[in-house]
């Protein structure tokens, strides 16, 4: 029997129909079913979702998985409230407070999210992948500059010794005892600061990385320490030489005194630069500003005075 | 009749229908990390944090993430310290992922749990308090995250043999717009 287009649309009511309303037609039997779908934001069906199913009365909870089409269900379910929650692998849980009524069955939509990913903000694979090569570099430049801060402290030491030995080498009182001890204590300051400075120089380089902050007045005054540091224990040499003969020191052997002490100046304040708080710089800035407001601020430089 | 099969169908349908998402972008964000020495107080300082939300159901997933090395203390050769002391060039982002109810998008402060990822170490903090005020659609929120070096396995570095203290609090100042 071939039937007119009016029936074909009020088959097609009745199918809808009992696909949502002919369900509750089960209200006789006391327990409850709770159907539905778990499916992507796309709208595909996601198979083996998990569906847990918790009576938030009993705390009893019952599970369910879904087909290959995302659809799931539980029978036999008591009246109450239950918490129901749908997850799978890759996407986030979703969680639904449903209360269902004796012989009720109820559908339930699932609509699940993948996680957020780091691609899903747009960063470069570059930008987020680990690189051992470039954290090998860093590890090796940390140890090497660690030394040259360890190293560097020591050599303090012998630094101050020598230039308050000094003061016993230089004139006509002095004993070659005194000389020969205040070229030791050179000679082993000179020893530390060149095993400190190599460290330092052979240190990994970081490519890309510009040189900003208190490292800057630490760097540049190794301009000054470093040739002085040369420059010191050969003209002590030379003093030492011509006081060993008898002589006057003479020529430019007389700079051995001003050029250690300029050296080891520029020394102290290379570990200065990288050592003193911030904030006291400030706070000494401030006092100098204060005893010499004559000054300008500007003028002055705030940074060159706190050594950033 | 078709509009009325129409009618049964939505009527019938509705219900079913996924609930509506939001999302939001990370508009504006500055994290500040402190650092405190017997020595210095220091402060990185990072504008390149990038970060997403989706809400769905009433709960909201949010993702941020800042590369290590853009984190700022104005001395480079302590930015690279701390990019080697945190690991960065193997785990090159700090990565923050939460889960808060939408409607706490409303409240004024909200108590979030947070999971972070750093230096290769995943550390989860709990109720951390952040104040949101409302401009127009954007939601600002200011908040610190109570990080500790401890939290990420990192071995405090030591200047003049003298370590930095534990605790490395983030300070967070971001702006949400919808998307």
């Amino acid at each position: 029997m071939k039937l007119a287009p009016v029936s074909l649309q009020f088959h097609a009511v009745l199918v809808i129909l009992c696909l949502f309303v002919c369900v509750p037609a089960q209200a006789q039997s006391p327990s409850a079913v709770l159907a539905g779908t778990v499916t992507s934001q796309s709208g595909t069906g996601i198979a083996k979702a998990a569906v847990t199913i918790k009576n938030m009365t009993t705390g009893q909870s019952t599970t369910a998985t879904t087909n290959s089409t995302g659809f799931f269900s539980a029978t036999n379910l008591a009246a109450g409230t239950y918490e129901v929650s749908a997850s799978a692998d890759g996407f986030t849980v979703d969680t639904e407070h449903i209360t269902l009524a004796a012989g009720e069955t109820q559908h339930v939509k699932f609509s699940l999210i993948p996680p957020l990913s780091l691609s899903n903000l747009g960063f470069a694979p570059s930008q987020t992948q680990g690189n051992a090569q470039e954290q090998a570099r860093l590890n090796k430049r940390s140890h090497m500059l660690q030394m040259h801060q360890r190293l560097g402290l020591i050599t303090l030491v012998p630094l101050v010794a020598t230039v308050v030995s000094g003061g016993f080498a230089g004139g006509h009182s002095t004993s070659s005892a005194d000389r020969d001890f205040h070229a030791a204590l050179g000679s082993t300051t000179a020893g530390l600061y060149f095993a400190t400075a190599y460290y330092a120089i052979f240190a990994p380089k970081i490519p890309g990385t510009k040189t900003e902050g208190a490292i800057k007045w630490h760097k540049a005054l190794a301009w000054v320490h470093g040739p002085g540091m040369i420059l010191t224990p050969i003209l002590g040499a030379m003093a030492f030489d011509q006081k060993s003969k008898g002589e006057k020191v003479h020529g430019i052997a007389q700079a051995h005194g001003a050029v250690a002490i300029v050296t080891a100046a520029a020394y102290g304040a290379a570990i200065l630069s990288v050592s003193i708080n911030p904030q006291t710089k400030h706070h000494l800035a401030s006092i100098f500003e204060f005893h010499h407001s004559h000054r300008s601020h500007a003028a002055l430089g705030d940074e060159a005075f706190l050594g950033e | 009749m078709n509009r009325k099969i129409v009618l049964i169908v939505l009527l019938l349908v509705f219900p079913l229908i996924a609930r509506a998402d939001s999302q939001w972008v990370l508009d504006k964000c500055t994290l500040t990390y402190h650092v405190d020495h017997p020595l210095h107080h220091v402060e990185g300082v990072s504008s390149a944090a990038r970060g997403k939300g989706v809400c769905q159901a009433g709960e909201c997933q949010f993702l941020i993430a800042v590369p290590v090395k853009s984190f700022n203390s104005d001395d480079s050769n302590r930015d690279l310290h701390m990019l080697q002391i945190t690991r960065g060039a193997m785990y090159p982002m700090v990565v923050v992922r939460t889960e808060v109810p939408e409607s706490a998008l409303n409240s004024s402060t909200i108590h979030a749990n947070l999971q972070i990822q750093f230096a290769g170490q995943t550390a989860d903090y709990k109720d951390v308090p952040f104040q949101l005020t409302r401009s127009g659609k954007d939601v600002h929120l200011t908040g610190t995250i109570p990080a500790k070096c401890t939290d990420f396995k990192i071995d405090p570095p030591k200047l003049l043999t003298m370590p930095i203290k534990n605790d490395i609090p983030v300070i967070v100042d971001a702006v949400w717009s919808p998307s």
